[in-house]
């Protein structure tokens, strides 16, 4: 499904990301961990697109295209779903307006009739349900004047919306209690279907006590410097990430 | 030349005028704008509206209709409300089509030709006692040359059930009009009234309206006043508006302007009495080499006052907006809360923003705020927007459309905001 060779990308300059290898295949569910500033986001955001960054290495492929080379909103169209770290307010575009919009616009790209407007209440009611969504919420101007919670829980529900071939989820737990944390993991789990993959970014192992990982890799400097199953998400909750700078710098000195 | 066409139509006035308190008035105001001339750009309050390109013109006052304003009229949207209707074209009444619905008789909806004779006490004891003609040349010339215009009295007590649109056109069909409409409102106490004030032309040939309209809010009166200026083709408008507030008052006004080449808007609050409130809210969307100027001006005279003040543009093309945002708050006006904001998106690299905030303070116990913006459109909107399959076109334009529908929505009329926001989407 994805197949990340040699990504390099940079921003002001600054180099970030020093050649990440990663491949995805379909149903899968990839954790990526790393401390602050390891490059987590920045690998969420080139891979969606954001025009901040500028690749300057290696490439990547989406079923078989390059990602690289399509606009933000044709890797959406395409199947790529990126649940954002901060998402973003935006005051006047109601959230069904936004919804029905974003709906029928990939079905436009791929060539199919606009859904109707019942049609797209009723598919939004059940989502709604599924997602446990307060219908207060989607009445309200997209994220606006939501609390931390609400608006990762709203990415969510966007997800199950628009139903993705491939989430990215970028720290989609930091600043959740508890009862968030089940219900957005719940939503998740709820879509998996065997062919929809995910990239679970988490600072937390946490999270992945409700989300299992297939893979977790810890990515450090712009580079995923190790790679393993569930149980290594637990050794990273027990001892840090410590041990494993110091096997890098060990490596780099070796 | 503008002037001398000017000059020529007030001794042609005066010849036919019948003598009076009205002439003595209007000679006054005469003097005065002879004595100050055309404002030019070396006055502080015109520094970035020109108006030479008007000044070289002629104009004609004329009250001959020439071509189809009914069509105009019936295709507008003001038309489709269940409303109080009053059309002047090129500044005269046009009774066809103006429809009065509303059964009260004490209420007064008339031209103001109509109030000079019929109602000369109210007339007399308002007209021209807030519209200020010293130093304001534009409003001594309306003063002096006048046309006609709309009149509402609201007694005490009353509530005005539909809107009173008051519908402009300008028809420069035949050639250059100048048209210099009156509107006076007198709100008495605890009444309530809607105002839709309404410009359209139509025609090849320029014009020039010079409006001027008074708004007295005695009270705990309340007045919805909303302008909507879509002036398509060679138009130039210089509007003045001026609402005295008595204590008590609350007054929400919105200014749309959706067309024009030049216009320039003033609009003027002065708080007379304690716990007043006022809300000045506008919208203006320009293009090709349109300029359009929004000079504000409040006046917290009294202690205790409410005004919350916010204009958004969008412009595009070589296209210039103005914003001068002016409040004054009085010495003895303690406890005002006063906010202002400007904010401009501009979709292109030629367009231009001049904006200034302008508080004068008097006062030590104030809450006063203000803050302009100049930029594009949110690249994290945008970017939001599009990671989830929306096009980049599409998305300028929801967030464009949420920007505008933001101040549409400050008019109280549903049917009207829902029309208007065809019409602003159809500019954007
Ligand atoms: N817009 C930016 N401008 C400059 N530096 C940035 C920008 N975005 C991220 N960085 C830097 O890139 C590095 C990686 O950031 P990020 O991808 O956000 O890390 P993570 O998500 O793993 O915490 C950090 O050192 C951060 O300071
Ligand atoms: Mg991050």
């Amino acid at each position: 499904m994805l197949e990340i060779k040699e990504l390099k990308a940079e921003i002001e300059g600054k180099k970030i990301l020093n050649g990440i290898n990663l491949v995805v295949k379909p149903g899968e569910v990839h954790a990526v961990m790393g401390p602050n500033g390891a490059g987590k986001s920045t690998l969420s955001a080139v891979l969606a697109g954001r025009a901040d960054y500028a690749v300057t290495g290696g490439e990547v492929s989406f079923n078989g295209k390059d990602l690289l080379d399509m606009t933000p909103e044709d890797r959406a169209r395409e199947g790529v779903f990126l649940a954002f770290q901060y998402p973003v307010e935006i005051p006047g575009v109601s959230t069904t307006n936004f919804l029905k919009t974003a709906i029928n616009e990939k079905r436009k790209y791929l060539g199919l009739e606009p859904m109707e407007a019942t049609a797209f209440l009723k598919f939004m009611r059940e989502k709604m349900e599924l997602m446990e969504m307060d219908k207060a919420l989607t009445s309200r101007s997209l994220n606006e004047g939501f609390s931390g919670g609400e608006k990762k829980r709203n990415e969510v529900f966007q997800m199950a919306m628009l139903e993705p071939k491939l989430t990215i989820m970028d720290e989609t737990d930091s600043g959740l209690d508890i009862d968030a944390l089940r219900l957005v993991s719940a939503g998740v789990n709820k879509l998996k279907d065997g062919e929809r993959s995910f990239v679970v970014i988490t600072h937390y192992q946490r999270l992945l006590d409700y989300i299992v990982p297939d893979f977790v890799h810890v990515l450090y400097k712009g580079r995923i410097v190790k790679s393993g199953d569930a149980s290594l998400a637990k050794e990273l909750e027990a001892k840090g990430y410590d041990w494993i700078k110091a096997e890098v710098e060990q490596d780099a000195n070796a | 030349m503008l002037l001398e066409t000017i000059k020529k139509d007030f001794i042609q006035y005066k010849d036919q005028a019948e003598p009076g308190n009205f002439l003595a008035l209007r000679e006054a105001a005469f003097a005065e704008f002879e004595k100050l001339g055309f404002p030019t750009t070396k006055h502080e309050e015109w520094k970035y509206t020109n108006l030479k390109s008007i000044t070289d013109k002629t104009f004609q006052s004329t009250c001959e209709i020439k071509s189809l304003v009914n069509e105009l009229f019936n295709a507008s949207i003001e038309s489709k409300l269940t409303a109080n209707f009053l059309v002047f074209v090129n500044g005269s009444l046009v009774n066809e089509l103006s429809k009065i619905i509303e059964k009260d008789n004490s209420i007064v909806i008339s031209s103001l030709a109509n109030a000079r004779k019929k109602h000369q006490d109210i007339f007399n004891q308002h007209f021209g006692k807030y519209a200020m003609v010293e130093g304001q040349a534009m409003n001594a010339l309306n003063t002096a040359l006048l046309s006609d215009g709309a009149f509402v009295f609201v007694p005490k007590g009353k509530t005005v059930v539909h809107p009173v649109v008051i519908f402009n056109i300008s028809d420069a069909s035949d050639l250059n009009v100048l048209a210099q409409p009156r509107n006076l409102i007198v709100v008495e106490e605890q009444s309530t009234l809607t105002i839709v004030e309404t410009y359209y032309a139509t025609g090849t040939n320029a014009s020039l309206t010079n409006v001027v309209t008074e708004t007295y809010a005695g009270k705990q009166a309340h007045v919805e006043h909303y302008k909507i200026q879509q002036q398509a083709g060679a138009c130039y408008q210089n509007n003045f508006t001026q609402f005295f507030q008595e204590a008590d008052t609350n007054i929400n006004h919105v200014t749309l302007t959706l067309d024009g080449t030049l216009v320039r808007n003033n609009l003027h609050f002065y708080m007379n009495g304690e716990n007043c409130n006022s809300l000045l809210y506008g919208l203006y969307v320009t293009d090709n080499n349109d300029l359009v100027d929004n000079h504000t001006r409040v006046d917290h005279a009294k202690p205790n006052c409410f005004s919350d003040e916010k204009y958004k543009g969008i412009l595009k093309g070589h296209s210039t907006a103005v914003f001068n945002g002016k409040i004054m708050v009085h010495l003895d006006a303690q406890k005002t809360n006063a906010y202002q904001r400007n904010q401009n998106i501009l979709l292109s690299d030629d367009a231009t923003v001049n904006t200034k905030p302008q508080l004068e303070i008097f006062a030590d116990d104030v809450k006063c705020t203000h803050g302009a913006t100049v930029g594009e459109l949110d690249e994290e909107s945008m970017f939001y927007l599009r990671s989830r399959g929306i096009p980049e076109d599409v998305a300028r334009k929801l967030l464009l459309t949420a920007y505008a529908v933001d101040i549409a929505e400050k008019i109280k009329i549903p049917e009207l905001v829902e029309l208007l926001e065809q019409k602003i989407d159809g500019k954007l």
